[in-house]
C-alpha cells in the first residue's frame, strides 16, 4: 500500500470525521478533526491502519486557540492528527485508552500549555517543580519569563 | 508483607543524572515506579522560538552531549523542507557519515556503562578506551569531541579530505575487531550473561503499546528504526539491516548495539568508499517560509522527533522536541515491575537515558509551596539559610 492509497482508505473508513486531509510532503499527512471524534479517530488509525506508535503530542498557541497535534507512525508514514480547541476553555479527551504510551506527553501539555486533559489517568505534575506558581503556562504566547527578584541573605541595604 | 516506598535521586550515586525514581517494594521486589521529571529544564522549547534558525542550530546541538549531531540534524532537515532546498549529496554524505561515527560512540559508552552496573568493570575500561578512537575521528573532522557543529540549513559545514578518509577508515579498522571481541565476551562470557539475561523483561505488547524506541523497542523483537521506515538524508542509498534480538531483556538490548555497531562500521566504509564529489552545502534563505513540518530521525538511543511551525519570519513560531529517552520511560516502569532492588540501576541503564535530552522546556522559579510530601527547592533554601543564621547568632 503506498501513500495515496492509505489517504484514500483513511477518508473511506473516516468519512465525515476528517474535517480536512493532506499531504504536503513524501511520507507526511496531516489530518484534522474535532475533539469531539478525536478518540474515535485515533482508535481507527491504530486498529485498521496499524498506526500503533505514537512519537509525542505538541502543542501550538497561535493566541487564538490552541491546536494539539498527535504525531502517530506506521511503516508508510507519519500522520499527524490535528484538533483546535478555544483559549477559554481549553479541554481535550485523554487517549490513555487506546495507547497507554500517550500519558508523559499529556502530562507535559498539561504542565507547558494548561490544557485540561479530561479523564487522564495520573494528572499529576510532569516536568514543572512543584512548588510552581498555578496559572502560569510558560508554552503559551503570553507568557513571559520574570525572573525573582535575587535576594542575596544578609545584604546590607 | 508491608509496603515500603524508597526514592532514589535526584542526587544519586547511581544516578549519573538528576532523576527522581520512587519505588514501591515489597521485601526485595519492586512492586510499583513512578518517575518524577523537572530536575533539569533549561527552557530550549521557549527559547528557540525567540532565536534565530541559524542560532537555533546550536541551540539543539546544546540539548545533549552525547547525541547533539541527532538533535541539529533533525531540525536542519525541518528547516531544509520548509524552505524545500535540496540539499548536496555530498553534504548529505558527510552528514550521514558524522551520524553513525557518532552512533558508534554512543552505543560503545552505553556498552561501557552497563557492564559497569553489571559489575564487570574491566570491559567497560575497554570500551572507554576504544571510544576513544572514535572521538578523535569526530575530531579530525569536525574539530571537536562533543559538539560537531557539522550541521548547517542547506548541508554541512566542512568537507573531507583523502587523508581524513584514510585515518578513518584505519580507525573502524580497529573497531571492528574489538566489536568482534566484544561481541564474543558480551553474549558468551557466563557471569556477565548471568547476570543480565531475564532482567527487565518487556514483552513485545508492551512495548509497541507503550510506545518505546530505539534499541529498547527492537530488543523486544519490533523490527523498527527510522533509517528503514521513514528514510532520511541517504539512508535509501546505503544497504544495512535492522538489528534485532527476541530476548526482550537487558541481554537482548546488548546484542542489539553491538549488532547495531557492527552494521554503522559497515555503513561508514560504505560512505567513505561512494562519497560523491561535488558543493556539500547550498545557500539558505534567511526567512523561511509559512509552513509546518515533522522531523524524525534515528538517534542511538531511538526515534527523535521534531515539529517545526515557521510564519514567515526569521523566527520558528513553535519547535517542539521529543527525544527518545522520554518516550522509553513508561516501558521503563513496566520492565521495573516485580523486578529486584539490586536490579534496579541495571534496567534503568539499559535504555541509555539521557535525561538533558528528555528534559529542556522550563526554568525553575522558587516560590512557596503547600505540598509536604516532597521537599521543594525553596523549602530548602529556607531550610538551610535558617541554620545558617542561626550559627552565626
Amino acid at each position: 500500500m503506498n501513500q495515496q492509497e492509505l489517504i484514500e482508505k483513511i477518508k473511506n473508513e473516516l468519512g465525515d470525521k476528517i474535517l480536512e486531509i493532506k499531504s504536503p510532503s513524501a511520507r507526511r499527512i496531516f489530518l484534522t478533526t474535532s475533539t469531539e471524534n478525536l478518540v474515535d479517530v485515533i482508535k481507527k488509525l491504530k486498529d485498521c491502519f496499524s498506526f500503533h506508535h505514537l512519537s509525542t503530542i505538541s502543542g501550538v498557541d497561535n493566541l487564538k486557540e490552541f491546536e494539539i497535534l498527535y504525531h502517530l507512525a506506521n511503516n508508510i508514514a507519519s500522520l499527524t492528527v490535528r484538533v483546535s480547541i478555544s483559549r477559554e476553555n481549553p479541554v481535550v479527551p485523554t487517549i490513555c485508552s487506546v495507547i497507554p504510551g500517550a500519558i508523559l506527553y499529556e502530562r507535559e501539555i498539561q504542565d507547558l500549555l494548561g490544557i485540561k486533559v479530561d479523564g487522564i489517568p495520573d494528572p499529576r505534575r510532569l516536568v514543572l517543580p512543584d512548588d510552581w506558581p498555578e496559572g502560569n503556562y510558560p508554552l503559551r504566547k503570553d507568557w513571559k519569563y520574570q525572573p525573582p527578584e535575587e535576594k542575596i541573605p544578609g545584604e546590607k541595604k | 508483607m508491608k509496603k515500603i516506598t524508597i526514592p532514589i535521586g535526584p542526587q544519586h550515586p547511581a544516578l549519573k543524572e538528576p532523576i527522581s525514581l520512587r519505588m514501591t517494594i515489597e521485601g526485595e521486589v519492586i512492586k510499583d515506579a513512578d518517575i518524577r521529571l523537572g530536575y533539569n529544564h533549561r527552557g530550549i522549547e521557549k527559547l528557540a522560538e525567540s532565536k534565530t534558525y541559524i542560532q537555533n542550530i546550536y541551540l539543539m546541538e546544546r540539548i545533549c552531549g552525547i547525541c547533539s549531531h541527532s538533535h541539529t540534524t533533525c531540525y536542519v532537515q525541518a528547516v531544509e523542507a520548509l524552505c524545500g532546498l535540496e540539499v548536496p549529496k555530498r553534504g548529505l554524505y558527510i552528514r550521514t557519515l558524522v551520524s553513525e561515527l557518532e552512533r558508534i560512540h554512543s552505543h560503545l559508552l552505553w556498552l561501557g556503562v552497563a557492564a559497569h552496573e553489571a559489575g564487570f568493570d574491566s570491559l567497560f575500561m575497554y570500551t572507554w578506551r576504544d571510544r576513544e578512537v572514535v572521538m578523535d575521528l569526530l575530531e579530525i573532522i569536525s574539530g571537536n569531541r562533543v559538539h560537531y557543529a557539522i550541521n548547517t540549513i542547506g548541508g554541512v559545514r566542512r568537507d573531507i579530505s583523502e587523508q581524513q578518509k584514510e585515518k578513518i577508515l584505519e580507525g573502524i579498522e580497529f573497531l571492528r575487531k574489538r566489536t568482534e571481541y566484544y561481541t564474543n565476551l558480551g553474549t558468551t562470557e557466563p557471569t556477565f550473561v548471568a547476570r543480565i539475561s531475564g532482567v527487565g523483561k518487556l514483552p513485545k505488547e508492551k512495548a509497541i503499546e507503550l510506545c518505546a524506541v530505539g534499541p529498547t523497542l527492537r530488543a523486544s523483537d519490533v523490527a523498527s528504526d527510522i533509517r528503514k521506515d521513514d528514510p532520511y538524508a541517504v539512508y535509501d542509498e546505503i544497504p544495512f539491516d535492522v538489528c534485532t534480538a527476541d530476548t526482550c531483556d537487558v541481554l537482548g538490548r546488548v546484542v542489539v548495539r553491538v549488532k547495531e555497531l557492527i552494521e554503522s562500521y559497515k555503513i561508514v566504509e560504505f560512505v567513505i568508499k561512494n562519497l560523491p564529489a561535488g558543493e556539500i552545502k547550498i545557500k539558505a534563505p534567511r526567512k523561511v517560509p509559512e509552513g509546518e513540518t515533522v522531523s524524525r530521525y534515528e538517534a542511538p538511543r531511538g526515534e527523535n522527533i521534531h515539529y517545526v511551525k515557521s510564519n514567515g519570519t526569521d523566527k520558528p513560531e513553535r519547535l517542539k522536541v521529543r527525544a527518545p529517552t522520554l518516550a522509553n520511560y513508561p516501558a521503563t516502569i513496566e520492565m521495573l515491575k516485580n523486578g529486584f532492588v539490586a536490579d534496579i540501576p541495571l534496567i534503568f541503564a539499559a535504555i541509555d537515558p539521557c535525561i538533558c535530552c528528555a528534559e529542556r522546556v522550563v526554568e525553575l522559579i522558587d516560590v512557596k509551596s503547600g505540598r509536604s510530601d516532597i521537599m521543594t527547592f525553596s523549602e530548602i533554601k529556607r531550610k538551610y539559610f535558617c541554620e545558617k543564621k542561626r550559627e552565626t547568632l
